[in-house]
């Protein structure tokens, strides 16, 4: 039996406004697994993936009914620390977000926010943060040099670092390579792959082939609704519901 | 061929009639600031800087009493506005965003952005100036401040809205609190704008003397007590150009000439960091 990372049930979610973006979702996230979100423009899928973080919190009237369970705690709660649970959930976002700083302080960022204040501390966690993302080789000669001064990829790369020093449990992605040249995808989704080792990840995509490629477990979304949700294999060789299998054929989206 | 025989014709009509209209706003500038260059540069002198006015009629002395009033009360100002313009523009940008409150406020600083100094300078008169009993360079501080506060408020916010948003949302998904979101991320990435905002508008109220008249008055002798009417440049240069001296005018002229440099040397800074910014 997987042990499960987090586990979604009967979640609904409705933007200010009272749209009923989220309908009576309910599946596990396994540990050490990725699990991919997919579906057509504005199914929800990015809509769910912001629950993970609470990321809705930040504009009024957002409201979720439901659970999803962390540890054994509704992070739904009202009662939760969202500076706490956004340091063990990490999120990478479709375009890159280096801050204006160097790419040394964008890492030491997340770090110093949970109050490391040491030098040899701080270089040792981003190394190591920068070597889990696959960028140090590429960096290590500009460390003190402004981010903006990365390619595209490099940048992506970066905000996975940042969000990796940090030590989080889960990390979200969403569509992290819209945004990107496929070369710089391949790499990331390299990365995605060899992560899950050590973290478990739930990643937003539009591409099918990438939530064939890179995810363990995939669920697809339509108007709001988790149609499905199974191993990928199985959901991209014979799903059973007839939406996924038109979906997934190309018929719509 | 008729047609595009018109269209040239029109399009030369559009060009010559735009080129006039630059030189014709052109000549003016070039007259104004060739003036100011002629009748200063020959009115300089050291004693300009280092002495103060003699007793009227008598030759010689300088300005020094006005150069150090202008930057005191300038340098006062600047400490009183820019704080509460940055401060009112990160609410504006962060806090109330998209609230009808931070239009509101917008539109107001916007329509006191072109209140007349001398409406600013009687404003402070009645509520510092007439209960005090006295005028002071405190009052002309903060005659100036007010009419900073709008330009650093406005140019605030909207160099604070140029930050994309998903930048916060980022450093949000690390665990940061909102103020320290706004300090670390959002300032560091609006600060060059924001500082150039901020020396605009210094260059804007060094200009102002209407707002100095009714608050620090003037003062024919050297003070930095803060507490008392001050000199400043731009009301000697009103007193000098109306007084019936000729080395009175030359004065003015000097001290119109060091107000043109000084704000020319702001604005050249300003445009420099703009440069330097997005060079980056």
């Amino acid at each position: 039996m997987m042990e499960k990372a987090l586990e979604v049930k009967t979640l609904n979610f409705y933007y200010a406004g009272k749209t009923h973006a989220l309908k009576n979702i309910n599946f596990p996230v396994y540990k050490n697994s990725v699990t991919a979100l997919i579906g057509p423009s504005g199914c929800g899928k990015t809509t769910l993936l912001r629950c993970f973080n609470r990321m809705h919190d930040l504009y009024p009237g957002n409201r979720y009914e439901g659970e999803i369970i962390f540890n054994g705690i509704n992070i739904l709660s009202d009662r939760i620390d969202l500076i706490d649970l956004r340091s063990r959930i990490g999120m990478v976002f479709q375009k890159p977000t280096p801050f204006p700083m160097t790419v040394f302080d964008n890492i030491a960022y997340g770090l110093r926010l949970k109050g490391i204040k040491k030098r040899s501390e701080l270089s040792e966690r981003v190394e190591e943060a920068l070597k889990q993302a696959a960028l140090w080789d590429e960096v290590k000669d500009k460390l003190h040099a402004s981010a903006y001064e990365l390619s595209g990829g490099q940048q992506q790369r970066l905000c996975i670092a940042r969000a990796l020093a940090v030590k989080p449990e889960v990390l979200l992605f969403d569509e992290p390579t819209s945004a990107l040249d496929p070369i710089s995808t391949g790499k990331i989704e390299e990365l995605v792959i060899a992560l899950k080792k050590d973290i478990t990840i739930i990643i937003v995509t539009h591409n099918m082939q990438q939530a064939a490629r890179v995810s363990d477990w995939t669920g697809f979304m339509m108007l709001g609704e988790l149609i499905e949700f199974g191993r990928t294999d199985r959901i991209f060789t014979n799903p059973s519901e007839k939406l996924t299998e038109e979906y997934i054929t190309g018929r719509f989206g | 061929m008729n047609y595009q025989k018109v269209r040239i014709l029109k399009s030369r009509l559009a060009f010559i009639v735009s080129t006039l209209t630059a030189l014709f706003g052109i000549f003016w500038l070039v007259f104004i600031i060739g003036d100011v260059l002629i009748h200063g540069i020959g009115a300089l002198n050291i004693n300009l800087f280092i002495k103060d006015p003699t007793p009227a009629g008598v030759e010689g002395g300088g300005l020094r009493n006005a150069f150090v009033g202008h930057l005191l009360i300038t340098f006062f100002a600047t400490l009183m506005g820019v704080p509460i313009g940055v401060l009112g523009g990160t609410f504006l940008a962060e806090y109330a965003r998209d609230r009808r409150i931070a239009r509101f406020i917008s539109i107001l600083s916007d329509i006191m952005v072109s209140v007349p100094g001398l409406v600013v300078g009687i404003f402070v008169y009645a509520i510092l100036v007439k209960p005090l009993g006295h005028f002071s360079g405190w009052a002309g501080s903060v005659a100036l401040a007010i009419i900073m506060i709008p330009v650093v408020l406005r140019t605030t916010e909207n160099m604070l809205s140029l930050v994309p948003w998903t930048i916060r949302e980022a450093a949000f998904a690390l665990g940061a609190p909102y103020y320290k979101v706004i300090i670390q991320v959002v300032y560091r990435g609006a600060a060059t704008g924001i500082l150039t905002g901020i020396l605009l508008s210094i260059a804007r109220v060094t200009g102002e003397a209407a707002p100095l008249l009714f608050t620090a008055f003037n003062n024919s002798f050297f003070s930095i007590n803060m507490n008392e009417p001050m000199a400043s440049l731009t009301v000697t240069i009103f007193q000098y150009a109306m007084g019936p001296y000729d080395s009175w005018h030359a004065q003015a002229w000097a001290g119109a000439l060091m107000i043109t440099v000084f704000i020319l040397f702001i604005t050249l800074i300003g445009r420099l960091i703009i440069k330097w910014r997005y060079k980056r």
